[in-house]
């Protein structure tokens, strides 16, 4: 199935559970592949992805989305979240920064984590993540330059131990 | 304060500049400390963001959905199923072929990268140098007759051709790059703000890699009639094997001809 695992995490970022997550790549597959022949153009992911965005925005819209987004205040210098990330494997370093990491595009606000997931995990051009958020190039740059701005003063503060003053 | 030129900056990071304008923020950037810090910011986010291994879909799900797609392409009529669905739903319930045959692509990838890897760096030089000012072709035209016989003249092979700006693939022009120790044929496309070159030359029996990424830039390989064909380009994947597909199927055309 082309594009799974690519729909598969961009849902989770914008779900926030698995459950969710599959639930909206599958309701996603099966509008993608209804709608399938009045596909134009040959941007098949990034169809997807709107496809994907769209049923999440339609699912929020019914209220069956149950919100959780850490805020950056938790997030930020908490000790004990470090204990709260998934899987038993032991403790290195990389697995600990890769899940502060997470925890940090999580707190991103929405707009700025899609366009910042879309261009850093699945590669995708700005014109890609343009028809993909259905936002002109222009934001997409704006958000993608706040988004990694962002991800990375809330990195410094929190690598830091403590809030850092930022440029 | 930030510098005016921020966005330019983060949009060659992001390989999103034409070469001219490149160029300019090139020059920005020996000038301003600020810029270059950022690139080096955004270097290393980009670094930490690609450290951990890609999430893949679970099993489970994979399973459901090609049951659902199955289900929806034609209740109780498997094989007219199969032959209705269109070519990018063909496998959907063939999940464990897939995967098998990811496996063996990746084995080959992590297993064979050495041979390669040179003539990969070849390629992508070559496509960064054509994007350098007057560089890109050294015959311009959009006909097919016209770039196909000065390539007779000017390489050692004769690639399929043609103008594909109905499908999004406008035929820019032609070059000749000397190197895999002969004279190879680039064709210059122009897809939306994409300069893609497709490098054709004598397939030497090497096997290179259906499809691969380096710097940031996407290679498509195939061989069609003894030839090698690497198209390389910023543009995505999709883009990059859609016009791999124009391709094949010009060169099977020719090939009846």
């Amino acid at each position: 199935m082309p594009h799974l695992d690519a729909a598969y995490r961009f849902a989770r970022w914008l779900a926030r559970s698995p459950a969710e997550a599959d639930d909206l790549v599958q309701e996603a597959f099966l509008r993608a592949f209804r709608a399938f022949d009045s596909l134009r153009g040959t941007e098949v992911k990034a169809w997807l992805f709107a496809i994907v965005r769209n049923c999440h925005a339609s699912a929020l819209r019914q209220g069956m989305q149950r919100a959780f987004v850490p805020l950056p205040d938790e997030a930020a210098g908490e000790p004990a979240l470090a204990g709260t990330g998934p899987g038993p494997e032991q403790d290195s370093i990389a697995a600990d920064e890769q899940r502060r990491l997470e925890c940090l595009i999580g707190a991103l606000a929405p707009e700025h984590r899609e366009v910042l997931v879309l261009r850093e995990m699945e590669d995708l051009s700005y014109r890609e993540i343009a028809a993909a958020t259905q936002l002109p190039i222009g934001t997409v740059m704006s958000r993608l330059a706040r988004a990694r701005a962002a991800l990375r003063s809330q990195w410094l503060g929190e690598s830091a131990g403590e809030p850092r003053a930022v440029r | 304060m930030q510098c005016a030129e921020a966005l330019r900056v983060q949009a060659l990071f992001d390989g999103e500049l034409e070469a001219l304008s490149a160029v300019e923020v090139e020059r920005h950037l020996e000038h301003c400390p600020e810029c270059r810090a950022l690139t080096e910011e955004l270097a290393r986010t980009r670094a930490r963001l690609r450290a951990a291994p890609l999430e893949r879909a679970p099993p489970e799900l994979r399973r459901r959905i090609g049951r659902l797609l199955d289900a929806e392409a034609g209740a109780g009529a498997p094989r007219r199923a199969a032959w209705r669905l269109p070519p990018f739903w063909q496998g959907a319930g063939a999940g464990a072929a897939l995967s098998a045959a990811c496996a063996a692509a990746l084995a080959w990838l992590v297993l064979a990268p050495a041979a390669s890897a040179p003539l990969l760096g070849e390629l992508v030089g070559a496509h960064v140098r054509s994007l350098m000012p007057s560089h890109l072709t050294d015959v311009i035209s959009t006909d097919r007759h016209t770039v196909k016989p000065w390539f007779a003249g000017h390489a050692d092979v004769s690639p399929a051709v043609a103008d594909f700006a109905p499908q999004g693939y406008k035929l820019v022009g032609g070059r000749a790059d000397y190197f895999n120790g002969q004279r190879a044929a680039a064709t210059v496309y122009e897809h939306g703000a994409h300069i893609i070159n497709v490098f054709t030359f004598r397939a030497d029996g090497r096997a290179l890699p259906a499809l691969r990424s380096r710097d940031g830039y996407h290679i498509a390989c195939w061989t069609a009639a003894d030839l090698q064909y690497c198209a390389v380009s910023d543009a995505g994947w999709d883009e990059l094997q859609q016009l791999e597909r124009l391709l094949r199927e010009l060169s099977r055309a020719d090939a009846r001809d």
